[in-house]
């Protein structure tokens, strides 16, 4: 475990390092915007009891709601990436900084309170010399609380494109990559006990130099950012992305290689991990993003309005994708490549050999066999039920169970049926044979390039660069480097730089 | 010179204070004592509007304190409150410089002023200029109290029992203090607690309040010797019984015009000091308020206190 960790570490410290940097960035804003609603707020509200205590149960209720829910009900007014995530975390630790400073400011000694008003001083100066600095370590554990919380739940900017340490832990339970969950989560916790620690040790210092240590903070970063900013040389960036996992991951860095290998000059930026299909489909509408890898059978269920029946022929299906994505979203979806990321029914090589197995059809002669499904392909008419009348299937022993112990079930004899991902690396960890969906009941799910077609007018290179996949990567391929990435850990930027040299695609036309 | 006059301070239920009419004179150390729930500290406070009478008119100097602007009004009023309530998190100097600062006065200005003062309550600023308000006794703390309200040297300070909460050695001294500094200085001290022997040593003049309602108004020794009803002289009965003045020992009867010759004492001497003093010079004559007292009436006087203690 721990070996694995170091060398996951070793192989990915660039990546970490960024994504700390992310995390870091994002809280620290946070928490800046943070304060500068609560303490205000705070203070605004502290001879007005009921409206602070109204605020008070506005912000617990706030907190009451899952922050996953928060995200969702931001994406439609702010979109994905850092600024949903910044207001969610925004949103979640106004509650604690609020109370504190609410808590303090009227729990000082009224006896104070009064001296104070006696002496005839402005409120100025009684708020800033009496209230505050009386209120200041009810406050500071404010912060403190609220940091933490920050630090903690901004692992879910993840989800929707916000990058950070979350990106490793969802990663880690997405692929069962231990190393990369322990890391994310060991560097978000030990990130907010040295926040914690920082801000115990800031509360000594005195607020005059504070402010003034925080004002050449912000004169420094946005000199060197302006710097950065001005003299970088301004060449035009592509931006592509890739859902969750180490497939996409593997498309993306396939896409900039063989951009990067026709046109040194442009610069790719690869933002991995950027979520599930609706965050991305957006962030390409909204221009965020300029390409990312979908699939025609996604295309088809989940993103256009599609009035007839999805056709089971890939050819078929990928011209009615690419039409209807054209005609409702100007989207151009280039040609796809070979293999097919979709269901199909899994035996082990053993069972194949022994009932002489290769096409689903095979089964029908077969009830007696132990069949195991992921609950949402048992359920669902394009599932089990829709391929049971296909087929005419009629297994005696049907259970449901979760996805991700059902290769292991079947490796160890539990089972002898189950439905798969036709990419998925676990099938050649466990030497499982896919059986062949003859009459295509399966809908096709092809990987291709999707952009606007606005970016692709504009850059008719970089279409063709792309094309260059189409029809390439067999299905054997595609799990070969599902293998290597989320089961050797091999970085996907070396496993698809081979696949690229192996294949000869980088040599120019 | 302070004129409550007709102050009646109304909340929900109960009646703070009823139609007060009340006079203290520029210069004075005028007193108002009575038990918890008198209105007495509720009297005061209308003085620098920490309490807004319910009708009534406080004036200061023939101007009504409700008529100009309120922090004016109050940078020029010294208070010292119960426990010293000094800010916790400033140093002896910030706490003192409180008013002056509010007032605009230069840095260059205010520490020689406040040294000045800390030096008059007895406190060296070398040690006390930099401590804080936890690194202090009850006492010293309040010697700082004494020292904000001061600062801006106010024609006027109030002082809502500000030696309460105090141990008897520190409070006599303090008590010592505020007389030493009356003398010293030309303020005007209202000063309200609930302890009557306090009451008796300080005041120059006293108000005895009971129930929001004004019992008594006079010198301390005529209050003594002569209660106006019943609750006066149950409130003071205690003190009656150890603290007998002159005026006492004259209002009993005792002495004989006086014939020319012998010591001038004032009317609230102790009758232990006058026995202290007949000790050392058995034949010493008192001269008192026009009349001359000798160890006779001391005697005399006495008899007649352990008869009444006897008919009690």
């Amino acid at each position: 475990m721990l070996n694995q960790t170091l060398e996951y570490i070793h192989a990915n410290g660039h990546e970490l390092l960024v994504a700390l940097g992310q995390h870091v960035a994002v809280a620290l804003i946070a928490t800046l915007i943070t304060i500068v609603i609560a303490i205000p707020l705070a203070i605004a509200l502290m001879n007005h009891r009921r409206a602070g205590e109204f605020v008070l149960q506005v912000a617990s209720i706030i907190q009451t709601i899952p922050s996953l829910a928060i995200l969702g009900l931001l994406i439609p007014f702010v979109g994905i990436g850092t600024v949903p995530a910044i207001i969610a975390l925004v949103l979640y630790a106004i509650m604690p900084v609020f109370q504190n400073t609410y808590a303090g400011l009227t729990n000082i000694d009224p006896l104070l309170i009064e001296a104070a008003d006696a002496m005839g001083v402005s409120r100025r100066y009684k708020l800033l010399r009496v209230q505050l600095p009386l209120a200041a370590p009810m406050i500071i554990s404010g912060i403190r609380i609220g940091v933490v919380m920050i630090i903690g739940t901004a692992t879910l900017a993840a989800l929707i494109g916000g990058g950070g340490l979350g990106t490793y832990i969802l990663l880690g339970i997405q692929s069962n990559n231990n190393a990369a969950l322990l890391i994310g989560a060991v560097l978000s916790a030990a990130l907010a006990l040295i926040a914690s620690g920082l801000i115990k040790l800031l509360a000594r210092v005195k607020l005059r130099h504070l402010l003034a240590g925080l004002a050449a903070l912000v004169v420094v970063g946005g000199g060197a950012y302006a710097t950065v900013a001005l003299t970088a040389p301004r060449t035009e960036t592509i931006t592509i992305a890739g859902k969750m996992g180490g497939e996409p991951e593997i498309l993306i860095n396939l896409y900039q290689d063989l951009i990067a290998a026709d046109q040194p000059h442009l610069k790719v930026v690869l933002k991995r991990n950027f979520g599930g299909t609706s965050f991305l489909f957006k962030a390409l509408k909204a221009k965020q993003i300029d390409i990312y890898p979908e699939f025609t059978g996604t295309v088809l269920q989940s993103l256009v309005k599609h009035p007839k029946a999805i056709s089971h022929d890939p050819t078929q299906a990928y011209q009615d994708g690419k039409a209807a994505l054209a005609e409702q979203f100007g989207m151009t979806l280039l040609p796809p490549m070979a293999y097919q990321n979709g269901y199909g029914l899994t035996v082990t090589a053993q069972t194949a050999a022994q009932y002489h197995l290769k096409t689903i059809a095979d089964l029908a002669a077969h009830p007696e066999l132990r069949a195991g499904f992921d609950p949402d392909f048992y359920q669902q008419s394009d599932g089990y039920p829709g391929l049971q009348k296909a087929y005419h299937l009629a297994f005696t022993n049907v259970k449901t169970m979760e996805p991700s112990l059902r290769y292991q079930a079947l490796a160890q004899g539990d089972l002898d049926v189950t439905d798969a991902y036709t990419t998925d690396p676990q099938i050649q960890k466990y030497h499982l044979v896919l059986l062949k969906d003859t009459q295509a009941f399966f809908p096709p799910y092809q990987g291709s390039p999707l952009m606007l077609t606005s970016f692709a007018k504009a850059h008719p290179q970089v279409v063709r660069s792309l094309n260059r996949l189409k029809g390439r990567i067999s299905t054997q391929d595609m799990q070969r480097m599902n293998y290597q990435v989320t089961v050797e850990h091999q970085k996907a930027a070396t496993v698809a730089r081979r696949y690229l040299k192996t294949h000869h695609l980088l040599k120019e036309d | 010179m302070i004129e409550f006059i007709n102050i009646t301070k109304q909340y929900t239920e109960t009646a703070a204070l009823q139609a007060v009419n009340l006079r203290v004179d520029s210069h004075e150390l005028f007193v108002l004592v009575g038990p918890s729930g008198s209105g007495k500290t509720t009297l005061l406070k209308t003085v620098n509007r920490l309490v807004v009478p319910t009708s009534g008119q406080v004036l200061l100097d023939g101007v009504d304190v409700a008529a100009g602007n309120l922090q004016t009004l109050r940078r020029h009023i010294g208070y010292v409150l119960q426990s010293s309530a000094l800010f916790p998190n400033m140093t002896v100097m910030q706490n003192a410089a409180v008013q002056l600062e509010a007032l605009g006065w230069p840095k260059a200005k205010i520490r020689p002023r406040l040294e000045h003062l800390l030096r008059l309550v007895d406190l060296d600023p070398k040690l006390y200029a930099d401590r804080r308000p936890a690194q202090l006794s009850g006492g010293e703390a309040q010697r700082v109290g004494i020292v904000r309200a001061l600062a801006a040297n106010p024609t006027l300070m109030l002082m809502d029992e500000p030696f309460s909460a105090l141990d008897p050695v520190a409070k006599r001294q303090l008590q010592a203090l505020i007389l030493r500094l009356h003398q010293q200085l030309d303020t005007t001290i209202l000063f309200v607690t609930h302890d009557m022997q306090e009451a008796l040593r300080l005041a120059d003049r006293m108000a005895v309040l009971h129930n929001g309602q004004l019992q008594q108004v006079g010198e301390p020794h005529a209050i003594l010797a002569r209660p106006a009803n019943a609750f006066v002289a149950d409130f003071f009965k205690d003190v009656s019984a150890s603290e007998r003045d002159l005026a006492q020992v004259l209002a009993a009867g005792f002495g004989v015009p006086r014939s020319g010759g012998g010591e001038p004492w004032a009317a609230g001497a102790s009758i232990y000091d006058w026995a202290a003093a007949l000790q050392a010079n058995p034949t010493l004559v008192v001269q008192v308020a026009g009349r001359e007292l000798r160890s006779g009436d001391l005697i005399g006087y006495l008899a007649t206190l352990a008869k009444e203690a006897a008919h009690a």
